[in-house]
C-alpha cells in the first residue's frame, strides 16, 4: 500500500470494478438507474465535503450550485440550442459566478453566520428560480436533449440510464480524482491550517479569506458539473432541486462514513441511494429513514461509522498521515 | 394603498415573526444551538393543533394547550439527543443534527398527518374589528398581545429571577456552571423545552391565518431566522425589535414592489447588515451582556 505505484495499480482496479459494478449487479434497469444516481449525487456530495472537511463550516448552499448547473445546462441546451460541452462551460462559470458573490459576502462569517447566510442564500436562489420567467419560473424548463459529448469523429451520446452510466461514472472518477489532488495541494494544506490553526496561518503568510475563497469556488464548480450531468438525465430542471432532501442527503452521504476520507462521501450515499431504490418506505418513510440516520450516526459516533474500527485508523498513525489524527483534531477543534 | 392597514398588517406579521423566533433565540443564545429543525416544528405545532382539534372535538384553546405539551416534549427529546453534542460544544455538528432531526420530523408528519393541505380552524379567526379604515380579526389581537407578553415574560425571567440567571451562566460557561453546583443537563433541557413549548403556542396562534401543509417547515424557518440574525443573535429584545421591523418591511415591499419577491429583498436587507455590522453578526454568542 505504501508503494505508489501498487497504489495507483490498486486505484485502477478498483476503477475497473466499480465501472463493472452494474453488470455484476444483475444490470437491470433499476440497478443502473440507481448507480447513475449515486455516482451524480456523489458528485455532488464532493461539492460539500470539501467545505465540510477541509474548512471546518457549514455550507447549505450547495443544493443552489447543484441547481446552478442543471439550470444552467438546461437553458443554453434547450433556449440557446447549445452543446453538451458548452452548456458544462456556462455551468461552471454561472456557479463560479455565483459563489464569488456568495464568497464575499460569507467570508467574514463563521460557524453558525456562515451556515445561517449561506441557507438563507438558497432560499434566495429558489425563491428566484421559481418566480424568474427566464429560468422557468415555477414550471422548470422541460426538453434537455440527450447528452451529446461527441468530439470530432469520437461519438458519445447517451439517452437512457445503461448508456449513461459510463459518463456518470467517469464525472465520479474525476471528481474523485480531483478531491484526492486538492487534499495533497497546497490550497489543500492550506485550507486545512487556516481551518485548524487560523492564527498559525497567519503567521505563515496565509491569507485565511482568500483561501477561504478559493476552496469555496472550487466546491461550487464540483457540485455544479454534477448538477450539470443530473439535468441531462433526467431532462428537465425545477424548483424541486433546491429540496431540502437533496441537502440533507449531501450532508449524511458526508457524515456517515467519516469526514475527510476521500471514499467517504460515495459511500454514504451509496447506501442511502441503495435504501432509497431497493428498499423504499415511500416519500416520507425515505425522509424519516434519512433523518433518522443523520441524528443517529452525529449522536452516536459523531466522527462517523470509519470511527468504529479504531485498529484500522490507528495503524497508519505512525507514518504520520492518518486521517484518524486529523478528524480527531478536526472534532475537537469544532 | 391604505397606507394605516399596511402598517397593520405588518405589525401583525411583526408579532408573529417575532414569537415564532422567540424560542430560537433564546436557545441559539444559551446553548449556541442554531435549530434548523425549526421550522419542522413549527409545522408539528400547527399539525398537533389541527388534529387535536378534528380528531377529538376539543375546542381551540384545549388545542393551543396540547400543542405546547408536545412542543416541549419535543424539545425535552431533542436535548436528551442533542446532550453530548450541546455539552462539548460540537457546533458543525449540532447544526447538521438539527437538519437530520427536521428532515425526520418533516417524514413523520407526512406518515402521520398525510400530504393534503389543512385548515386549523380558530373561531376567533372569523371575528373582525373594524377601526376607522383599518380592520384585523380577534385571532390576530391575541397573537400580538400574546406576542408581547411571552417577550416581557422572558425578559423578566432572564434578568430578575435565580433561573435566568442560572440560564445565562450556562450561556457564559457550562463547565463553570457545573462546577458551581448546578445540573447543567438540567438548564438545558429547560432551555430546549421552551424552544419546542414556544415555537409550538407561535405555531397554534399564528397557523390559523394560512392553511398548513406538512412541507411548510422550510419556508417557515427563513423569516425567523433571518429576524434571529438581525436582532442580535442570542438577543431577546433585539429579536422582538428585528421581527416587528421585518414584518412592517415585508408588508410594505409586498404592497409596494412585489410580493414574489419579499424574500429575496429582506436577504438583501440581511446582507446589508452583515457587510455594515460584521461583528454584531460574529459567532460570538452573548445573549447574556
Amino acid at each position: 500500500m505504501t508503494h505508489p505505484l501498487a497504489r495507483l495499480v490498486l486505484a485502477a482496479l478498483l476503477a475497473a470494478a466499480g465501472f463493472l459494478l452494474p453488470v455484476l449487479l444483475g444490470g437491470s434497469t433499476l440497478v443502473y438507474d440507481t448507480l447513475v444516481a449515486i455516482a451524480i449525487f456523489a458528485a455532488m456530495s464532493y461539492g460539500l465535503d470539501v467545505i465540510l472537511s477541509d474548512l471546518g463550516e457549514i455550507s447549505l448552499v450547495h443544493t443552489a450550485f447543484f441547481a446552478t448547473g442543471a439550470y444552467a445546462a438546461a437553458i443554453l441546451t434547450v433556449t440557446y440550442g447549445f452543446g453538451a460541452w458548452t452548456a458544462l462551460a456556462g455551468a461552471v462559470l454561472a456557479a463560479l459566478a455565483l459563489a464569488l458573490v456568495l464568497g464575499a459576502i460569507t467570508l467574514r462569517t463563521r460557524e453558525f453566520a456562515f451556515s445561517l447566510v449561506t441557507y438563507a442564500a438558497a432560499v434566495v436562489c429558489m425563491n428566484v428560480a421559481s418566480n424568474w420567467d427566464f429560468l422557468g419560473g415555477s414550471d422548470g424548463i422541460v426538453g434537455i436533449p440527450p447528452l451529446d459529448l461527441s468530439v470530432g469523429p469520437v461519438e458519445l451520446t447517451a439517452g437512457r440510464s445503461p448508456e449513461f452510466w459510463p459518463f456518470a461514472y467517469a464525472l465520479l472518477l474525476v471528481t474523485l480524482y480531483v478531491v484526492h489532488r486538492f487534499r495533497r495541494s497546497r490550497l489543500g494544506q492550506a485550507a486545512l491550517m487556516v481551518h485548524m490553526n487560523p492564527r498559525l496561518a497567519t503567521m505563515c503568510g496565509l491569507d485565511g479569506n482568500r483561501i477561504r475563497l478559493q476552496v469555496f469556488l472550487l466546491s461550487a464548480v464540483i457540485s455544479a458539473a454534477a448538477g450539470w450531468l443530473y439535468a441531462f438525465q433526467r431532462a428537465y430542471v425545477g424548483t424541486d432541486l433546491f429540496d431540502t432532501y437533496f441537502l440533507v442527503l449531501m450532508l449524511t452521504g458526508v457524515i456517515l462514513a467519516g469526514r475527510r476520507i476521500l471514499l467517504g462521501p460515495l459511500l454514504g450515499t451509496a447506501l442511502l441511494l441503495f435504501q432509497k431504490s431497493f428498499a423504499s418506505l415511500g416519500a416520507y418513510g425515505d425522509k424519516l429513514v434519512l433523518g433518522v440516520v443523520l441524528v443517529a450516526v452525529l449522536c452516536l459516533c459523531p466522527r462517523g461509522l470509519a470511527s468504529l474500527w479504531p485498529r484500522r485508523r490507528s495503524a497508519p498513525a505512525a507514518t504520520g498521515t492518518a486521517t484518524g489524527e486529523i478528524g480527531a483534531a478536526s472534532t475537537r477543534h469544532a | 394603498m391604505n397606507v394605516a392597514q399596511q402598517l397593520v398588517n405588518g405589525v401583525i406579521i411583526g408579532h408573529a415573526y417575532a414569537l415564532v423566533a422567540v424560542g430560537w433565540t433564546l436557545l441559539l443564545g444559551a446553548a449556541r444551538l442554531v435549530n434548523f429543525g425549526h421550522g419542522q416544528m413549527y409545522m408539528i405545532g400547527a399539525f398537533v393543533a389541527w388534529w387535536v382539534m378534528a380528531a377529538t372535538g376539543l375546542p381551540y384553546p384545549a388545542a393551543v394547550v396540547a400543542a405546547v405539551l408536545l412542543g416541549a416534549v419535543l424539545g425535552a427529546v431533542m436535548q436528551r439527543l442533542f446532550l453530548r453534542l450541546t455539552l462539548s460544544q460540537d457546533l458543525v455538528s449540532l447544526m447538521i443534527v438539527t437538519l437530520g432531526f427536521g428532515q425526520a420530523l418533516e417524514g413523520a408528519a407526512g406518515l402521520a398527518f398525510g400530504p393534503k393541505p389543512q385548515t386549523l380552524a380558530s373561531p376567533f379567526q372569523a371575528m373582525s374589528v373594524h377601526l376607522g379604515p383599518v380592520w384585523f380579526t380577534v385571532q390576530d389581537a391575541i397573537l400580538v398581545v400574546a406576542t408581547i407578553l411571552v417577550f416581557a415574560g422572558l425578559s423578566l425571567a432572564l434578568h430578575r429571577s435565580w433561573l435566568g440567571a442560572a440560564v445565562r451562566m450556562v450561556a457564559e460557561d457550562p463547565r463553570l456552571t457545573a462546577l458551581g453546583g448546578l445540573r447543567v443537563s438540567r438548564i438545558y433541557m429547560g432551555i430546549f423545552a421552551f424552544e419546542g413549548a414556544a415555537v409550538a403556542f407561535a405555531a397554534a396562534l399564528v397557523a390559523p391565518r394560512t392553511p398548513i401543509l406538512t412541507s411548510m417547515g422550510f419556508d417557515q424557518v427563513v423569516m425567523t431566522f433571518v429576524v434571529v440574525v438581525l436582532g442580535g443573535i442570542g438577543s431577546v429584545l433585539g429579536s422582538y425589535v428585528a421581527g416587528l421591523g421585518i414584518g412592517l418591511f415585508t408588508a410594505l415591499f409586498g404592497a409596494l414592489v412585489s410580493p414574489a419577491y419579499t424574500t429575496a429583498a429582506v436577504f438583501a436587507l440581511l446582507i446589508a447588515a452583515m457587510v455594515l455590522r460584521p461583528g454584531a453578526l460574529a459567532a460570538s454568542g452573548s445573549f447574556a451582556r
